[in-house]
This record gives structure tokens, sequence and C-alpha cells, in this order.
């Protein structure tokens, strides 16, 4: 078995509290891993340290065989993209918003943004609506396809159906197992929906009070282990 | 060129001068009469403010008596500028709130400003380098615009930035540096603090008469005289306050990230 990335007694605090405690947690090369737990859990602390948005306090994260901090940030965050809970849109249309990453390394190449908007679920006549007059779904859909015009290897999504009507949160499940498949990708997934967790994940690790409870094979997990 | 005007026009000596604004707190009298009458509860405040600005415009005058007394007055002209810049640094941080030791970003920036446009007017002869009373007074307009641009600037940049935080983690997560994540934010705080002295210089002369050219006037300037010298201390403040600026946002960039390209702690808090 192959992993793309292994934390070994992770442990970050935030104002004074422990929120990751002593995490370990391997993550396989290509899989979807949902991460299950409440709010609070330390779900969305643990992604941001994956892509070094912020820093650890103590333990080790090896990513493709090495420490996370022997990479230069900004280059390990176009490989290990976060799509935060917010979905904050730049100013400008959708297609600036997709090309944002690339045209930071002066490479927009204009039809894979387009595969990137119609990967994420977003037809591509949206190209030229401005990102900021979207509704919640449609920005969050944007930045999916924001995160894979970079792509990544690993995506890192936090919480990315929250605020979404049933109907659209399908659509949004749908598209990330597409494109998931579609480019291979390894992918997090911070949920605290655990039918969400069943349908998209392979794996499902159950996080509580910072802590790892289990890691289970998705078809394998009962609704009653979580929290 | 000696074309810069002296001021002697006051009319009256230091003792009629001080008669004549003894009768001219009349005007306080009154005020404070209102006040009584309004109810306003600011009487003693007000007494208090002109007091307090009497009392550190008499000081300064007698240091400036001294100083142009002195045989070697640039060297006290140094220590005036030292102060200035050390000063204007100090409270520029103030307005900085929660970032940590925000006068090593203000007074170097403050110094560069205001520095750059004073060594401009003494190359071009606008300000006499060997006239105190040119230095002096100059260099406290240099300074002290500056450092309330500079103030201005880095209010408005510690707000976009804790107001902003998600947007700004959302591009270094995308791969930017920390220069790009912050060159919009940085881009408005330089623009809002310069905004206050480019409303001015649009009403130049039409609501009001700006002190230099007001000064100059009342010294007995020409008012094409008075003019053109208004518009060299207007092109000073300009001028240092967007350098100031510049230069702030350049250095703030470090004490809003760390050397990891993420936001600092104090941006959370």
């Amino acid at each position: 078995m192959k992993y793309i990335m292994e934390m070994r007694r992770l442990r970050k605090s935030l104002e004074d509290t422990l929120v990751l405690k002593d995490i370990d947690l391997k993550v396989r090369l290509g899989e979807i891993m949902g991460l299950l737990g409440p709010s609070g859990s330390g779900k969305s602390t643990m992604l941001r340290c994956l892509n070094r948005i912020i820093e650890i306090d103590s333990g080790e994260i090896i990513y493709k065989g090495k420490d996370l901090k022997e990479f230069v940030p900004e280059e390990l965050r176009k490989e290990v993209v976060l799509v935060p809970q917010e979905s904050v849109m730049f100013f400008g249309t959708v297609f600036d918003n997709v090309a944002y990453g690339p045209s930071l390394q002066g490479e927009v190449d204009k039809k894979h943004i387009l595969n990137c908007i119609k990967d994420a679920g977003l037809d591509p006549e949206f190209k030229d609506r401005d990102a900021r007059k979207l509704s919640g779904g449609e920005k969050r859909r944007v930045a999916l396809a924001r995160a894979l015009a970079l792509k990544p290897e690993v995506l890192l999504l936090d919480e990315p159906t929250s605020g979404v009507d049933p109907k659209r949160k399908e659509k949004v499940e749908k598209s990330i197992l597409r494109f998931s498949k579609k480019r291979d990708l390894t992918v997090l997934l911070v949920t605290h929906d655990v039918d969400q967790a069943k349908r998209v994940s392979d794996r499902i690790a159950n996080l509580r009070n910072g802590r790892i409870k289990g890691v289970y094979e998705s078809e394998e997990f009962e609704g009653g282990a979580a929290f | 060129m000696n074309w810069i005007p002296i001021l002697t026009g006051v009319p009256y000596d230091f003792f009629e001068g001080l008669l004549i604004l003894a009768s001219v707190l009349s005007i306080l009298v009154l005020v404070i009469i209102l006040m009584v009458i309004k109810k306003l509860d600011i009487t003693k405040e007000l007494v208090f403010s002109i007091a307090k600005g009497s009392v550190q415009l008499f000081i300064i005058a007698g240091l400036l008596v001294l100083l142009f007394d002195m045989e070697l007055w640039y060297l006290g002209i140094w220590g005036f500028l030292g102060m200035m810049v050390v000063i204007s640094g100090h409270i520029s941080a103030k307005r900085a709130t929660k970032m940590p030791d925000a006068y090593k970003v203000t007074t170097p920036s403050i110094l560069t400003g205001a520095g750059t446009v004073l060594a401009v007017l003494a190359v071009t002869g606008a300000m006499p380098i060997t006239r105190p009373e040119f230095i002096i007074p100059l260099s406290g307009m240099a300074f002290g615009n500056s450092m309330r641009i500079c103030s201005l600037c880095m209010e408005r940049l510690i707000s976009e930035v804790r107001q902003n935080r998600v947007e700004i983690e959302t591009a270094l997560s995308l791969g930017a540096d920390s220069k790009e994540a912050l060159r919009k934010h940085s881009d408005t705080s330089i623009k809002a603090s310069l905004i206050p002295t480019l409303d001015n210089l649009k009403t130049l002369g039409i609501i009001f008469i700006p002190g230099a050219m007001s000064g100059l006037l009342m010294g007995g300037t020409a008012p094409e005289m008075a003019a053109i010298y208004q518009i060299i201390v207007y092109l000073m403040i300009v001028g240092g306050g967007a350098i100031s600026t510049i230069m702030a946002m350049y250095l703030a960039e470090r004490k809003v990230f760390n050397e990891m390209e993420q936001l600092r702690e104090w941006v959370y808090s």
C-alpha cells in the first residue's frame, strides 16, 4: 500500500487550547479520505496544518516520503491545495478566479481552465460571470475549480457542501467523485455529515476532541461509531 | 535664488502681542458662556486643551529662540530632527494596534518619506540650508504630515488584514506569496491614507487659504510668491506621505507574515 501523506504524533494548540492531540494517520495515494467529527474536533485545523497555512507545534507530517518542512511553502501549496470552508471570491470573473493560481506562475491554459470549471460541475458559460455575485453553492464550485486549476496532487476540502441546499449538495459530491477519479487525486474531505462521508469517501477517519478514534473502510463504517 | 521672503510683517512686539492675546481670550470666555448655557460638559477639557497647546507653543518658541541664537545651530537642528523622527514613529505605531513593534515599520518609513522630500527641498533651494527658521518649520510639516498619512495607512492595513484574513489565506493556499496575497490590501491602504490630503489639494484656495500661504501673506509676502511656496509645501506633504506609506507597506509585509508565508498570530487575536 502506497501512502502519500503520513501524520505522526501531530500536536497543535490554538490560543492555549490543544486542538490536535497526537494525531497518527496515513493517507493512501489516490483515495478520498473523509475526516468526520463534530465542530471543534480539530478537522479544519488538521487541514490547515497539512498545507502549512499554520504550523504544527510538534510531530511530523511526511509528504511523498519527505518532511513537510523541507518543502518551500508556496511550492507545497500548489501541490497540496486547501479549499477553505468559506469560499471567498477574488475580484473579477469566474475565469479570472479559476485562473488565479496558474496566472501566478504565468501559465494560463484557457482550455484547462474551462475543463476545471466543467469538472467542478459548473456550466462553462459561467466563465464570464462576476464571481462575487454568484450564489453560495456556485461559489463553492468555483473554489473547487480554482483548486483543480493548479493540478494538485492532494486536495484538502473543508466542508465543501456546508450551506448548500440538498439538491446542489449532491451535485458537488458527484463532482468530487468524478474529478478525483479522473485526475487520480488524493482528497481529504472534512465533514460532520456521516452519510456524506460514507457516500463520498473510500475511508473514514473519525475525529473526536482532537484525537483519531478510528479509521474505517467506508462501507464498514457504522453511523453509530461517529462522534 | 534668494527669493524666499523673511517674515517681518507682524506689527507688534512680544509684550504687545501678549496683551493682544489676553484680549483675544475674550473669545474663549464667550465660548465658555455658550457651553454653560447649552449645558455641554466640555468646558474643562476646552480650557485644558487651550492651556496645554499654548504652553507647548511657548516652549517650542523658547527652544527656537535658543536655537536661532546658537552659533552651532546646525548641531541643534540634528537634535530637533532626531526628536521628530523618534516621536513621530512612536505616535504612528500606536495606530497599528495589535502589530508588535510597529515602530520598527513606522519610524524608518516616516524618516524615508520626510527625509527624501526635505533633501529635494534642500537641493533645489526651496529650503535654504543656512536658515534654521526655514528648516525647522518645514521639517515639522514634512514629519508631521508623513506621520499622519503613515498612521492612516497602518490603521487601514491592520483592519484590512484582520477583516480579509480568509481571502489572504485563500490566496496563500493557491500558491501566492505574501507580497501577492497582501498586494490588494496594501494598495487600498495607501490610497485611503492619501485621499484626505488629495481632497485638501482639490479645495486649495477655494474653501480655505492654507497655513503656509496664510503665514506668508500676513508676513507681507506677495500673494503670487506665497502661492508658489504653498504649492511647494503641498508637494512636500504629498510626496513625503506617499513615500512613507509605500515604505511602510513594504516593511509591514514581514510583520504580517512569518518566514513560512503564514499569517502571524496577532492577526488572529
